[in-house]
């Protein structure tokens, strides 16, 4: 069982993503501004204004790596909140309330002065009040709105005719929210707002996001994959939590030419490829070895995840108006994800593309519409097998589970 | 039992069955709009002439294909609206309109519109969503005004008729305040009627006319209603759509006197007035404060105001499984309440931890 980061690309990005941190602690100790943003708000204008930020679901993937999980979710439960509920964000909930937040990994998360959120389903806005009651914090909370009708084809509309597939309403309020939230920072922070800064952000955030595109046409439709999500995870990760930087668009850029020399002198995750499997769901953090798991036995590689192709099609926004065109990178980020038709169709889309034989989909108690999606895949032909666990929490994995994809291996998808 | 409470417990026990079907004299029959959450603006459904009905789930009856279609993450109630909305326990319905009042309903929602997509031979009718949100800022306002004027269209396009919203906001503010008098009944001492009548009560299933007659009447014959002097307990939490919990709970000797979810009282008590479309979809913003949509704050300052209104002696709050927001909100809640508080989480569908509430309070009376 291997799980060796191999690409140079992914070392880079976790040395980098250590040098970033310790930067951010030095930055923050010195007086400066810190905000903790959630994954799908616009941390382009904390990139704009040079606000130092960290992403929660970050710190929570790191948490969970470093089998450090239980230890947050059980000071959440001393403050007599639940440990059994949303713990990707209550896992960075609890770092707020330890009482050596520097045994934390990396020197721990410092105090926020200002976390963002968007108020998608029941608790996420609890979890981020409740931590606006700490003190020096302020929750800025941006709605998560819904439409009825949209059309089905987000990939093909959202670079140029995102106005179509989103819909004014959910775009004018997102752009009126952001329009907000800068006077707010500016106001709280004295930073200032450059409008050309701000495009020079976005700019950087479609060419990075480009260079991703093509890294994720390069794996499809290579066989033997050149690599498997191991290592394409971090490659991609990393560099979108710095998303609009010279140095994630540059390292972006790396990457796929990293995997462009892979594909090029022949290399593969598994020479001896038999099956091409895709993975549905978050990234299992505290068994990334799982990944690998099936690649002697079987020859079969996790060929995908939604993390390279979510960066390939679910980012780019090109336009005139650098506002809107960032509300309409947010305003149904996770509809792309998680929502009917829109996600159904979609990972059907990215099956096909990638060759798929089988799908293995990570079914947390999160709400979404999970059916939808493995029913979609199953009629287009894909075998589908369903695996019930949180990504963060390892109580809720299973040995067993290691032992059912072995014998669906067997008896389904190379059968 | 009076007559009027009789009457309406009797409507309420058809909550959730086809309604008997009215035929106008000239042998149209009157559309049905199925209505899930709320913060559904039903008076926008009465302005347009549509008999509406509020889906609710049976924890009795099982709730396989919901379960299969939206997952054991999502609320009970919603995966048994679903089944039942599936197995046509709802008869014929015109239209689905749903809200956006938790997460929950958002997801019965996608389920149903990607079911009409993709399983056309389940035989659903056209669903609508009604996106009202609750960030208390002006940018949300005027979302939400937003929303409320498509809906508005959406139903003249339906009915082909203009809608006659002044006399609809009225006869629902009418309800609104009888429904605020019959809960200071309740909130009386020794309380005049149980949590489970007054969930009658509330939820009966009339046309808003028939309920206001009901109503006042139940008004004119307070006199002859009984004491109930039970410990008084403020429910908080998960919402309600069947008499179970209040039955379970009042067995053991208590008396809801007040609650804060979605089939109470009217929550704000305050009438919508005459300001047309701007004053419904303000009500709407400012619905609540539900667990759902409130934060901590706000759910722990108004359950401390509602338990003094209701003098109630026990507050107890309700999670139930796959709904965990009212978990979070019972640190701040205990902390700003000066009575005993307890929390039934994990709860499943139609069932409260009696032994839960006994350990806290041997004895209920
Ligand atoms: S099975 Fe695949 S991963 Fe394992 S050694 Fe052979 S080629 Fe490498
Ligand atoms: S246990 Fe004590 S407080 Fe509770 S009801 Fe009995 S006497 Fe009252």
């Amino acid at each position: 069982m291997r799980s060796v980061k191999s690409l140079a690309t992914a070392a880079e990005a976790g040395r980098h993503q250590r040098e970033w941190f310790a930067d951010l602690r030095r930055r923050v100790a010195a007086g400066e501004p810190f905000a903790l943003l959630n994954a799908d708000v616009p941390h382009e204008i904390f990139r704009t204004m040079d606000i130092p930020y960290a992403v929660s679901q970050w710190w929570a993937s790191l948490v969970a790596a470093k089998q450090r999980s239980q230890h947050y979710l059980e000071l959440v439960r001393q403050r007599g909140y639940p440990d059994y509920s949303e713990q990707y964000n209550s896992v960075t909930l609890g770092s707020a309330f330890d009482p050596e937040p520097e045994a934390g990994p990396w020197g721990g998360l410092p105090r926020p002065d200002i976390v963002v959120g968007d108020v998608t389903g029941d608790i996420t806005r609890k979890v981020f009040d409740i931590w606006g009651h700490e003190p020096g914090v302020t929750f800025y909370p941006l709605e998560s709105a819904a439409e009825n009708e949209v059309p089905v084809n987000w990939w093909e509309l959202m670079p140029h005719r995102w106005e179509q597939a989103i819909g004014p309403a959910r775009l004018d309020l997102l752009t009126a929210e952001l329009e907000n939230l800068v006077r707010f920072l500016e106001t709280t922070t004295g930073r200032r707002f450059s409008e050309s800064r701000f495009r020079e952000v976005m700019a950087l955030v479609d060419e990075q996001e480009e260079w991703n595109r093509k890294t994720r046409d390069l794996i499809a439709r290579t066989r033997p994959a050149p690599l498997g999500v191991v290592d394409s995870i971090p490659s991609v990760m990393l560099p979108q939590w710095h998303r609009g930087t010279e140095w994630a668009r540059d390292i972006a850029k790396r990457f796929y030419e990293e995997v462009r020399d892979r594909v090029e002198s022949g290399q593969a995750a598994c020479p001896d490829e038999r099956a091409r499997l895709m993975w549905i769901g978050r990234g299992l953090w505290y068994d990334m070895g799982f990944y690998q798991r099936f690649q002697d036995e079987y020859g079969a590689v996790f060929v995908w995840s939604m993390y390279l192709a979510i960066a390939a099609d679910g980012y780019i926004r090109y336009g005139d108006d650098p506002m809107r065109a960032l509300a309409a990178r947010f305003a149904a980020f996770g509809d792309q994800l998680y929502t009917p038709p829109w996600s159904s169709e979609w990972y059907v889309k990215e099956a096909r593309l990638h060759g798929i034989d089988g799908v293995v989909h990570l079914v947390s108690d999160d709400p979404r519409g999970s059916y939808f999606t493995a029913r979609a895949l199953e009629a287009a032909g894909f075998p589908v097998i369903e695996i019930h666990a949180d990504n963060v929490d390892a109580r809720t994995f299973g040995d067993e589970v290691v032992e059912r994809v072995g014998q669906w291996l067997e008896n389904v998808v190379l059968a | 039992m009076p007559m009027a409470l009789a009457m309406l417990e009797e409507a309420y026990a058809r909550r959730g069955a086809p309604p008997a079907s009215s035929t106008l004299p000239t042998g149209d029959r009157t559309p049905v709009v199925g209505y899930v959450g709320a913060d559904m603006p039903v008076e926008l459904l009465t302005a347009a002439g549509l008999r509406a009905l509020r889906l609710t789930g049976d924890p009795e009856s099982g709730s396989a294909r919901g379960d299969r279609y939206l997952g054991r993450g999502v609320d009970p109630t919603a995966r048994s609206v679903l089944t039942r909305l599936l197995a046509g326990s709802f008869g014929d319905l015109d239209h689905l309109v749903i809200s956006h009042d938790c997460e929950a309903s958002l997801r019965l929602f996608y389920a149903l519109r990607e079911l009409r997509r993709v399983e056309p031979g389940t035989g659903l009718p056209e669903v609508y969503l009604v996106d009202i949100l609750h960030l208390p800022h002006r940018t949300t306002a005027r979302y939400n005004r937003r929303r409320i004027g498509e809906f508005a269209a959406r139903l003249e396009a339906w009915t082909g008729r203009t809608l006659d919203l002044a006399g609809a906001v009225a006869a629902h503010d009418e309800r609104r305040r009888l429904l605020v008098a019959a809960a200071e009944l309740r909130r009386a001492v020794p309380a005049r009627l149980t949590g489970r009548q007054f969930l009658a009560v509330a939820n009966a299933v009339l046309p808003v006319a028939e309920h206001i007659a009901l109503l006042e009447r139940l008004l004119a014959e307070a006199g002859q209603l009984e004491e109930h002097a039970g410990r008084r307990v403020f429910l908080s939490g998960s919402d309600h759509d069947t008499p179970h919990v209040y039955e379970a709970v009042e067995s053991e000797g208590y008396v809801i006197v007040g609650e804060d979810h979605g089939f109470g009282g009217p929550s704000p008590e305050g009438l919508i007035g005459s300001g047309g479309l701007d004053a419904l979809a303000e009500h709407y913003h400012y619905s609540g404060p539900t667990a759902h949509r409130a934060t901590v704050s706000e759910r722990a300052a108004h359950a401390a105001r509602a338990v003094r209104h209701c003098r109630a002696e026990l507050f107890v709050a309700y999670s139930r499984i796959a709904d965990e927001a009212p978990a979070w909100d019972f640190p701040a809640q205990r902390a700003a309440l000066d009575i005993p508080a307890v929390l039934l989480e994990r709860q499943e569908y139609g069932r409260a931890d009696l032994t839960a509430l006994r350990k806290e309070h041997p004895c209920a009376v």
